[in-house]
């Protein structure tokens, strides 16, 4: 096991160099929160128990588990401790508007409203003035690199429990590579788990398209299938080249590097994900054609008609990102208005069902917000998917072990087990339950203050989320 | 039909489409149709005349016998066609029907858009067109740009995916389009404005001949380049093929004569110059699309063994059709030109029997005649002739079965039948639209159908967050 002796022996020199947590910040590094209920998610939940954290890491979880003396220690009477929850999509940290993916943009594809869909004036990733030049295709894009500390941006969905984000960075056809991260740490590179997660895919023109042209290449689905098309098979060509040369490079030209290529060759290889926003029925089944076509590792994000794939997702292995932004109705409709077709009522009454039959059916999915900003919906709508057929441990699996795997993560994140990484979300009431209540989070191990979200980062609604003065009042500091 | 009556029909009907998926899902599991015997009708199967008194047996998803008396096979479902009308299903050369996108107008050559990565299955206008007796369309890229996108010759199949409606024999195509619509003059009158979009070349018809003649170019010299690396590689096997490039990949095929080009146009000259291009590069110009200048260059298209699609009427709508003549598909057809009427629209699809009745009218075309241009004309220009357009035994068990002659304004269709299984019965959607009724105010009770409470509930929820789905872009 000598990959597994470097990972230890590196971890060892790490907490032999690393000046501990409670040097630099002034704060304890070690707590324990007793008499709590525990929810590993990894094995069976704890009817009353103790988890120590120490220097950003699980050290000790069990019912019989000694203090340390110098933990500083949280009466958990009354509270559960879950993994930290993950958001699984969308562009918490980008310090963008969050995308519009959700069920509630079924039908576009698209995340059009915010993440920056290129325009005519604003062209991203290609001039689309020729076939050879076509905009929305950036692939070689990291959010790794993009990431913002913005403590107010991050009170929305640190309010609702979340300690762990894949931020995307959005906008175009091929929009770059994603960054798992963690909702706190003294700089972006500390807040960064993994890097290039996933490649992204939108089946979105994000201009206008259509008869009149303008706007640039593609302005069309079929358009965004074509550019596709031709990117891997440009990409594929670049590797053939790549390897011939590589093996013998006498009396040949060598291949011209090409950024946007090479970003591609690991999605081409099958060993980086990539995520395909897709939400209608024949949406997601043009993904997984596509994905067949050239060998891709898709995941599926949106997926609000994925139950009515999930026969195909299951044989296939293929995992969904599901938004839990489930469409409602928002308004009284006028009196003269038309009645709202069938499909629409449809949508509204199963979609929330969704998530159950996903379960039932064998297919991993992980929940995201589905670019509702306003976070004290969070729970409301985990709720609305467990009141839809989906059980609470199901509901808990998506928000923490699932989307651990699927990020390739699930080593340090997604349970309570000793060693991993201290993410902790602790409530009052129990995940999936009406009235459920955020009390406290621990991101790598240090408590977050828990704030109502600005008012311009969504917030109001019912008592559901996280009740921010009765948060505070909780808070260990 | 009344106001109220119109909106029941689209209720029922868009009820209809929620449902049909699940009803041919259960279908589609058993092993195939049953068999279906048609007895004592008059079948006009275009082809070889009308035939009183007759009998049509659908098995296999075949035709598989047209005649007297003949024995029902077991399980069979038998329907009396007694005063009914059996004619093959319509098949409409020109439509966008189903599909969520039909431009891409950015470039003036988008060879590699293909309409079958777009169709939309769940489009309730398939429906609507089954219940005009239509089984088969040509789904083309509309006519945004010189060099459009790959059209999909599509079965009917409600309820089905986007690929089991594709008709897997049919060759491929690809639209191509000259005129106005086009260099869209009226935009590109005058200066450039500010923030308007860029303009795109071309902005004449002479432009226009330039991008087609540039593009096959190009598609020559991509061959060539292909050719070689065939013939090279043969003795040298490390060689890396060149590039594959989608824009020029179906334009070699025009060339080779493997995919047919569909070419909207409207003048006279416009298509002389598109024919006389194509004797150029040697191929021929599959059908002119629109062409309702066609009469006055019939055999300039007869002689290269064009066809030609055209509207029933539709006289001076637009600029460029300020010559057309009702007498238009009459006169094509006397000088020897495969001619058909198409609807170019997802309301009339449903009345192409009524559009082919028009030409008896102007022009004096048989009962047959007039059948054609709507049946196995188009299947001969979509090149799909040996599979439908008529009632043949060994055809595909495509028909309709109407409550009159479908030539007759009196006519509406009791049923729809593709590949020998029902996609369309009147009585069926009669009957369901009670349980759809229902079914829908179950719907509206559901919580999340309900109104927000404005005072002491929801409030402000997500910007767009629950906002209903968009309506299909058609």
């Amino acid at each position: 096991m000598p990959v597994l002796l470097r990972r230890v022996s590196a971890l060892a020199a790490v907490a032999v160099l690393a000046p501990p947590l409670a040097a630099q910040r002034n704060i304890p590094a070690t707590y324990a929160i007793t008499n709590a209920k525990l929810v590993p998610v990894s094995a069976p939940a704890i009817a009353k128990g103790t988890i120590v954290i120490r220097d950003g890491l699980i050290t000790a979880i069990g019912a019989n588990v000694a203090v340390p003396a110098d933990a500083r220690i949280i009466d958990g009477t009354g509270l559960t401790v879950y993994p930290g929850l993950f958001d699984a999509y969308g562009s918490i940290g980008l310090g963008g508007a969050a995308p519009a993916g959700g069920a509630a943009a079924a039908g576009r594809g698209g995340r059009g409203g915010g993440g920056g869909a290129a325009t005519a004036a604003d062209p991203r990733g290609g001039s689309g003035n020729t076939f050879d030049d076509p905009r929305g295709v950036e692939p070689w894009l990291s959010a790794a690199e993009e990431i913002k500390i913005d403590e107010d941006a991050l009170d929305g969905p640190r309010s609702a429990g979340i300690t762990t984000a894949l931020a995307v960075p959005g906008g175009g056809v091929f929009q770059g590579q994603s960054a798992l991260i963690n909702l706190g740490g003294a700089s972006p590179a500390a807040m960064i788990v993994r890097s290039n997660v996933a490649q992204h895919v939108a089946f979105s023109a994000g201009g206008r398209g259509g008869g009149g042209g303008g706007g640039g290449y593609p302005g069309s689905l079929m358009g965004v299938f074509a550019v596709l098309r031709q990117e891997l098979l440009d990409a594929q060509r670049y590797r053939d080249l790549k390897a011939a040369y590589a093996k013998n490079p006498k009396n040949m030209l060598r291949p011209e590097f090409d950024p946007g290529l090479e970003s591609l060759l690991p999605a081409l290889a099958g060993t980086q994900p990539v995520v395909m926003i897709a939400n209608q029925q024949r949406e997601i089944e043009r993904a997984l054609d596509l994905a067949k076509e050239f060998g891709l590792k898709v995941v599926i994000a949106g997926g609000a008609e994925s139950y009515m794939v999930a026969s195909r997702l299951k044989a296939e292995n293929v995992p969904v990102l599901l938004s839990i932004n489930f469409p409602r109705r928002t308004a009284a409709a006028a009196p003269d208005a038309e009645p709202e077709t069938m499909r629409v009522l449809h949508e509204r009454v199963d979609y929330p069902k969704a998530a159950g039959k996903l379960a039932a059916a064998g297919v991993k999915f992980a929940f995201w917000s589905g670019g509702n900003t306003t976070w004290s919906d969070y729970a409301v709508n985990v709720q609305r998917a467990v009141d839809g057929g989906l059980s609470a441990d199901q509901a808990v699996k998506a928000l923490t072990w699932s989307p651990a795997e699927i990020f390739g993560v699930s080593d340090r994140l997604g349970s309570l087990e000793v060693g991993k990484i201290a993410n902790l979300t602790v409530t009052k009431g129990d995940v999936g339950e009406k009235g459920v209540r955020v009390s406290q989070l621990f991101v790598d191990g240090r408590p977050i203050a828990l704030h109502a979200p600005a008012a311009g980062a969504g917030g109001g609604g019912r008592g559901a989320g996280a009740p921010p003065a009765a948060a505070r009042g909780q808070d260990p500091l | 039909m009344t106001h109220s009556n119109m909106r029941r029909l689209s209720l029922a009907l868009s009820a209809a489409f929620v449902l049909a998926p699940v009803l041919h899902a259960q279908a589609a599991k058993a092993a195939g149709p049953a068999p279906i015997l048609i007895r004592n009708a008059t079948v006009m199967t275009v082809t070889k005349g009308t035939l009183q008194n007759t009998d049509v047996l659908l098995s296999g998803g075949k035709i598989t016998n047209v005649g007297k008396n003949i024995a029902a096979p077991a399980g069979a479902t038998i329907i009396d066609g007694t005063g009914k009308f059996v004619m093959p299903g319509i098949i409409d050369p020109h439509s966008h029907m189903g599909l969520d996108a039909i431009n891409e107008g950015s470039l003036s050559v988008t060879s590699m858009a293909r309409i079958r990565d777009v169709i939309n299955p769940t489009n309730e206008h398939i429906y609507y067109a089954l219940a005009g007796g239509v089984t088969t369309i040509n789904a083309l890229h509309g006519s945004a740009n010189t060099i459009g996108g790959q059209n999909a010759v599509l079965k009917l199949k409600w309820g089905r995916s986007g690929a089991e409606m594709l008709v897997p024999d049919a060759p491929p195509g690809i639209k191509f389009a000259l005129g106005e619509n086009v260099t869209q003059k009226n935009r590109n009158a005058g200066p450039q404005q500010a923030g308007a979009p860029p303009r795109r070349y071309p902005g004449t018809r002479m432009g226009q001949e330039e991008v087609i003649r540039d593009a096959l170019m190009r598609a020559k010299d991509y061959k060539a380049t292909w050719d070689e690396y065939k013939s090279k590689s043969v003795k040298d096997k490390t060689l890396i093929p060149p590039r594959r490039d989608l824009e020029l990949e179906p334009l070699v095929e025009v060339l080779e004569g493997k995919r047919l080009v569909h070419a909207h146009s409207y003048l006279g000259h416009e298509m002389l110059m598109l024919l006389q291009l194509a004797d150029e590069f040697g191929f021929r110009v599959q059908t002119l699309q629109h062409g309702l200048e066609g009469y006055k260059i019939a055999d300039e298209i007869a002689k290269r063994g064009t066809g030609l699609s055209t509207f029933a009427d539709e006289w001076s709508y637009k600029i460029e059709a300020y010559d057309a003549i009702p007498y238009n598909v009459a006169i094509l057809m006397r000088h020897g030109v495969n001619v058909t009427i198409n609807s170019d629209d997802d309301g009339r699809a449903r009345r192409l029997n009524i559009d082919a009745a028009k030409m008896i009218r102007y022009g004096g075309l048989t009962d047959d005649e007039a059948l054609s241009v709507i049946t196995i004309n188009g299947a001969k220009q979509l090149g799909i002739e040996k599979h439908v357009g008529s009632i043949e035994v060994g055809k595909d068990a495509d028909v309709g079965i109407w409550n009159a002659n479908p030539l007759s304004v009196y006519s509406s269709i009791e049923q729809t039948i593709i590949d020998g299984e029902v996609y369309f019965d009147k009585q069926k959607d009669l009957a369901m639209r009670d349980s759809m009724a229902k079914e829908r105010a179950e719907l509206e009770k559901a919580e999340a159908n309900q109104a927000p409470v404005t005072r002491g509930g929801r409030q402000g929820g997500a910007p767009g967050g629950a906002a209903a789905v968009p309506p299909e872009t058609h």
